[in-house]
């Protein structure tokens, strides 16, 4: 069953996309799993997860009543919130009970400022817990430039984006990993 | 959730039983209200467990109010409450001061619904939309 536009480009952490662990749900079953999906914890994490959401459908599908126009979307975003819900890093809180944010959604606003600097633009973004800071992160941040990019330019992606972590999610950054992967002409 | 209450006459005791569905439908109408928050956001075992409560409702001709994306935890010796919502924000405002303020609604809605305050509101930020822009 091929998914619909909202899980395109959906990456898990290990870089492998929705849309493909989905497409070979099938081959992992039937004991053809290639390397990576037998060690990646991420992969098998989404497999169990994939293999519920097909329970589900193949019962929908048994059903003769007429399933609500939303019910696919609604499907859809808890497979996306599942995935989401697995790495989670803490934010501080003065009230009783946690607080955490996923990484994902760090790495998408961190990806974000990294973007309105002229001249970058952002790619792979890795949002891990500090092991020094229970409430602070590391970040390691790829990046594409521009060929006619100013060096000091980085300067201005490194503050942009641990102003971004702490203005939009009251995240602290312990360390911020730049790293220019490519280059592009502007 | 069992609580016993005096009533005229003084001798006599009535019960008060409240569930975790309660608890959480009144939990999404106070999340969902936070300006900052956008959606909530239910897992696909929460989805299931929603569309069974659902389908249960309608059969007796109700609509049930929203519980998607939100757990309640009962315990009753010693009496304890304890809710954690998963949620989408918006990208405008600061996420932990948006979950923080999440946790405040949801205690004082809880607490003047059931007359139980939570031990402990847990929230998950699943997704921060960032169409609008952030900067």
């Amino acid at each position: 069953m091929a998914m619909n536009h909202a899980t395109q480009d959906y990456l898990l952490p290990c870089g492998r996309d929705v849309e493909e662990v989905w497409d070979r749900l099938d081959e992992v079953d039937a004991g053809r799993a290639d390397a990576h999906e037998l060690d990646c914890p991420h992969c098998r994490a989404t497999h169990e997860s994939l293999r519920v959401l097909r329970g589900l459908t193949r019962e929908l599908a048994d059903d003769d009543a007429e399933p609500s126009p939303d019910l696919t979307g609604r499907i859809m975003a808890a497979v996306r919130a599942e995935v989401r819900r697995r790495e989670l890093v803490p934010l501080a809180s003065a009230e009783p009970g946690e607080v955490q944010v996923s990484d994902q959604a760090v790495a998408a606003v961190l990806r974000f400022a990294a973007d309105t600097v002229d001249g970058v633009r952002a790619r792979h973004c890795r949002v891990r817990r500090s092991a020094e800071d229970e409430l602070a992160v590391d970040v390691e941040l790829r990046l594409a430039i521009a060929r006619d990019f100013d060096g000091d330019s980085l300067d201005v992606v490194r503050e942009r984006v641990t102003a971004a972590a702490g203005a939009r999610i009251g995240l602290r950054l312990a360390r911020l990993d730049l790293v220019v992967e490519d280059i592009y002409d502007a | 959730m069992t609580r016993e209450q005096p009533q005229a006459p003084a001798t006599r005791l009535v019960e008060t039983v409240i569930t975790p569905p309660v608890i959480a439908a009144v939990s999404a109408h106070a999340a969902a209200k936070v300006p900052g928050v956008v959606r909530l956001e239910p897992g696909l075992r929460g989805l299931a467990g929603s569309l069974t409560r659902i389908a249960r409702q309608k059969i007796k001709g109700l609509e049930p109010a929203p519980t998607e994306g939100v757990r309640a935890f009962l315990e009753h010796d010693p009496p304890d409450v304890r809710v954690e919502i998963d949620l989408s924000l918006s990208g405008l405002d600061q996420a932990a001061a948006t979950a923080q303020a999440v946790q405040r609604a949801v205690t004082r809605a809880v607490t003047e619904a059931t007359g139980l305050t939570p031990s402990a509101v847990s929230v998950s930020i699943l997704d921060i939309e960032i169409r609008g822009g952030l900067l």
